[in-house]
C-alpha cells in the first residue's frame, strides 16, 4: 500500500495537470482507445467507459495558466472557467481528447460547445441537454436519447457497440468510486483533521483525469490510511462550502479557508463526482434507464437542476445539519449566475433558519486571499467566540 | 475555586513573531502575562522562528508543551504555526489584547507592521464596528522599519528622537515610494532625524487620526501594535487630534503593546478551553 502523502502528491500532480497526461498514456497503450473531455457540473462517465473510452474532466486552468487569447473570445462580465479552457484548447493541451461534452449549466458553456464547434477541436462537440421534467416518462426517455446520441459519437470513432453488460459493469465501478468518496467525507465529518479539504479535493479531482478502476484502488489506500487515528485535532468550527460547483477555487484558497480557522465538512467543489447520491442499479437489462432514473430520483441538488418541488435551500439546510456543521460559506464565481442567482434564495431561507452564513466571490485565477481569510476569520471567531450572537459586517465594506 | 491554566498566544506579523505565555484565571478572571518574546523574521523560515519562540519561552519558565499549556492560540499568519489548538483572526485578538492593557478602552488601534487598524469595542472586547487603511505601505510600521533603516536607526530610536523634534516637515507623497524619495530630499536639505522621523510620524498619525473620525471613535483609546511602543507616534497622533479639534479622545498606550496580538490570543485560547470543556461535559452527561 502506498503512504497517504504519496497518494496525495500523485493526486494533485495529476489534478491539476493541464497536459492530461495519465489520460493520453491511457489512449496510447492501445490502438482505438478515445478520450472524451467532460465540462462542469455533471456527467454520466459511465457511459463513455463502457463505450471502452475513457472520460477527461476539464475544469479549467486554474491559476496556473495565464489568459491571453481567452479573453479574445468572452466579454468582460463573463466568469474565467470559459477563457481558460479555450486558451488550453487553443495551446493544443487537448489535442489527444477526442470528443468534447458541454453539459447544460448556463449559456457561458453552451456558448463555449459554439466556439469549440467554430474552431473544429475534437472530432465531436455536444452540448448536453439534461431533462428539466422530473417525470420518467417524459425527462427519463429525453436523458436517455441525449445519452445515445454521445454514444452514437463513440462509435463513430471507435466502432464499439455498447453492451448491457458493459454498461452495467462500468455502472458498478462508478458505483463504488462514489461509494469510496462518500466514505472519506463521513470520516472527515468526524475527524476532519486527518485529512485537510485541499488534499480531499486532490484526491477526488484526480478521479475525473484517470481510469476509474485506478482511482478506485487509490480511494480505498485514502480509506483504509484514515480509518486509523492520525493528525491532531484544533479548535475550528465546521463548515459547508456552496456555489464553487463549476469554476473551481485555486488550491490556495481551498486551503485558505480551513486555515482562517474552519473545518470544511462537505462541499460542491467537485460535485459532478458526487452527483448521484447512493448507488445506480448495475443489474437491469436496461442500464441507460438506471441511470436516467437515478439522476431524476437520486442527483444531488444543483443551481443547473430547477427542481421546485424539492426546493434546495432546505437540502442544502438538511447537509448541513446532517454534517452538524455550524454554519456556511457561499463561495460564488464571480459572473457565475447560476450560484449567484441561487444565492440569495439559500441566503434568504437561511436568515429565516437561523444557519449562518458568509459569502464571498472569487475567480480560478485569484492568488491572493488575505480579504477572504480575514473574513473566513471574523466568522470563525464569531461562532467560536459569540454564538448567540450576530456576525460582524462583512470586511470588504470596511476597507477604505 | 481560583486554579489558573497557562495559555499561549502567538502572533505571525510580517516581520516580527510575538509570544505571550499567559496565566488565565476563569474563576476570578485575572489574567496575568507570565512570559514575553519577540523574535524578528529577518530572512528566516517563519516556521522556525514560531518554533524556537515557543521553545524558548517553554524552557525559560519551565514548562511541558504537551502537559503545561493548557491552549496554543495563533493570529495573524497561523499557518506558519504548526503546533496549536487554535486559531484567531488578528482584530479579534487585538481588541482583546488591547482590553487587556486598557481595560476601560472603547476603542483600539491596532497599528501593526501592514497596516493601521481602528476597532470599536464592548466591554468584553467584541468587535463592534471597525475601519482599517488600505495596504498602502505608507501608512504601515514596515514603513518606518524601512525609513530608520535608510537614516541608520534602530527602529526603537525613531519614539525617543521623534520626541526631540522642533520644525518637523511632513513629507508630501502619500505614498511609500515618494514618501522614501522625499525622505531623500530632506536629508540633502540638512533637515535634522529627528524632524523627519517626526515628520514620518505625523503622517502616519493623520491616517489614524482620520481612521478614528470616520470610525467615531469613543475615548479612551488603546493604541497597541508595534507602533504602539512608538512614543513618537503617540506624541504624534495625541498633538494631531488636539490640531483638529479631536481633544476629547483620551489616549492609552502601554509598553508591551506590541504583544496584544498574542495576548489576545492567548485571553481568547483560555476562553475556548473552558468553553469547550464545558461541551464536552454537556455530551458526556
Amino acid at each position: 500500500m502506498k503512504s497517504l502523502d504519496s497518494i496525495i502528491s500523485e493526486c494533485r500532480a495529476n489534478a491539476y495537470d493541464l497536459n492530461f497526461s495519465r489520460a493520453r498514456e491511457w489512449k496510447e497503450e492501445e490502438e482505438g482507445r478515445v478520450l472524451v473531455g467532460y465540462m462542469p457540473i455533471y456527467f454520466p462517465r459511465e457511459i463513455i467507459h463502457a463505450a471502452g473510452a475513457m472520460p477527461v474532466g476539464i475544469f479549467g486552468g486554474g491559476d496556473d495558466k495565464q489568459i491571453i487569447k481567452g479573453d479574445a473570445y468572452y466579454q468582460s462580465y463573463i466568469c474565467h472557467i470559459p477563457r481558460s479552457i479555450i486558451e488550453i484548447a487553443l495551446d493544443k493541451h487537448l489535442d489527444h481528447v477526442d470528443g468534447f461534452i458541454f453539459p447544460s449549466i448556463c449559456d457561458v458553456i453552451r456558448n463555449l460547445s459554439g466556439i469549440f464547434k467554430q474552431q473544429k477541436i475534437g472530432k465531436f462537440v455536444k452540448y448536453m441537454d439534461f431533462p428539466q421534467n422530473f417525470l420518467p416518462e417524459i425527462g427519463g426517455v429525453f436523458y436517455q436519447q441525449e445519452m445515445s446520441h454521445v454514444l452514437k459519437y463513440i462509435k463513430e470513432i471507435n466502432g464499439k457497440d455498447v453492451t448491457t453488460e458493459a454498461l452495467n459493469h462500468s455502472i458498478e465501478l462508478y458505483n463504488r468510486n462514489r461509494q469510496l468518496i462518500e466514505t472519506i467525507y463521513n470520516v472527515r465529518q468526524d475527524f476532519p483533521w486527518r485529512l485537510t479539504i485541499d488534499e480531499v479535493y486532490c484526491i477526488v479531482r484526480a478521479g475525473t483525469v484517470i481510469p476509474v478502476e485506478e482511482h478506485n484502488e487509490l480511494l480505498e489506500q485514502v480509506c483504509t490510511h484514515i480509518s486509523e487515528d492520525i493528525g491532531d485535532p484544533q479548535d475550528k468550527i465546521k463548515v459547508v462550502v456552496s456555489g464553487a460547483f463549476c469554476e473551481q477555487p485555486a488550491s490556495g484558497l481551498i486551503k485558505a479557508i480551513e486555515e482562517a480557522g474552519c473545518y470544511v465538512v462537505d462541499d460542491d467543489y467537485m460535485l459532478g463526482s458526487r452527483m448521484i447520491l447512493g448507488d445506480i442499479d448495475a443489474s437491469t437489462s436496461h442500464p441507460l434507464q438506471a441511470i436516467s432514473t437515478a439522476y431524476i430520483k437520486q442527483s444531488q441538488y444543483s443551481s443547473s437542476i430547477y427542481d421546485v418541488h424539492d426546493p434546495k435551500e432546505n437540502r442544502l439546510a438538511k447537509i448541513v445539519k446532517d454534517r452538524g456543521a455550524d454554519g456556511v460559506i457561499f463561495a460564488a464565481a464571480s459572473f457565475c449566475d447560476p450560484s449567484l442567482l441561487d444565492a440569495p434564495i439559500f441566503q434568504n431561507a437561511f436568515d429565516k433558519m437561523g444557519i449562518r452564513y458568509i459569502a464571498f466571490q472569487y475567480s480560478e485565477n485569484i492568488n491572493q486571499y488575505k480579504v477572504i481569510k480575514e473574513q473566513v476569520g471574523a466568522f470563525s471567531d464569531s461562532i467560536k467566540l459569540w454564538e448567540d450572537e450576530p456576525a460582524i459586517p462583512a470586511i470588504e465594506d470596511k476597507i477604505k | 475555586m481560583s486554579n489558573p491554566i497557562y495559555t499561549m498566544g502567538i502572533d505571525v506579523g510580517g516581520s516580527y513573531v510575538k509570544c505571550a505565555l499567559m496565566s488565565y484565571d476563569d474563576a476570578t478572571g485575572n489574567h496575568s502575562m507570565v512570559d514575553k518574546q519577540t523574535e524578528k523574521i529577518r530572512k528566516k523560515d517563519p516556521k522556525d522562528v514560531v518554533v524556537d519562540t515557543i521553545d524558548m519561552v517553554l524552557e525559560r519558565n519551565g514548562l511541558n508543551y504537551e502537559s503545561d499549556i493548557a491552549y496554543l492560540a495563533s493570529t495573524g499568519e497561523g499557518e506558519m504555526v504548526e503546533k496549536k489548538t487554535g486559531h484567531f483572526y488578528s482584530m479579534t485578538t487585538h481588541s482583546r489584547g488591547g482590553k487587556f492593557f486598557a481595560p476601560d478602552a472603547k476603542t483600539v488601534v491596532d497599528m501593526g507592521g501592514l497596516y493601521v487598524r481602528a476597532i470599536k469595542v464592548d466591554p468584553r472586547g467584541k468587535v463592534i464596528d471597525y475601519k482599517m487603511t488600505g495596504q498602502c505601505a505608507s501608512g504601515s510600521g514596515q514603513f518606518i522599519e524601512n525609513i530608520s533603516r535608510y537614516l541608520g536607526l534602530a527602529v526603537e530610536e525613531v519614539g525617543p528622537l521623534s520626541l526631540e523634534a522642533d520644525n518637523p516637515e511632513v513629507p508630501s507623497g502619500i505614498c511609500a515610494v515618494l514618501a522614501e524619495t522625499d525622505v531623500i530630499n530632506l536629508v540633502s536639505k540638512g533637515l535634522s532625524t529627528a524632524n523627519i522621523v517626526k515628520g514620518i510620524n505625523l503622517s502616519i498619525a493623520a491616517r489614524v487620526v482620520k481612521l478614528l473620525g470616520s470610525l467615531r471613535a469613543e475615548s479612551p483609546i488603546a493604541l497597541v501594535g508595534g507602533m504602539g511602543m512608538n512614543t513618537g507616534m503617540i506624541q504624534a497622533i495625541e498633538e494631531l487630534a488636539d490640531e483638529r479639534k479631536k481633544s476629547n479622545l483620551e489616549f492609552v498606550s502601554h509598553p508591551d503593546s506590541i504583544y496584544s496580538g498574542a495576548v489576545g490570543a492567548a485571553l481568547w485560547g483560555g476562553y475556548r478551553y473552558y468553553k469547550l470543556k464545558e461541551k464536552e461535559a454537556a455530551v458526556v452527561s
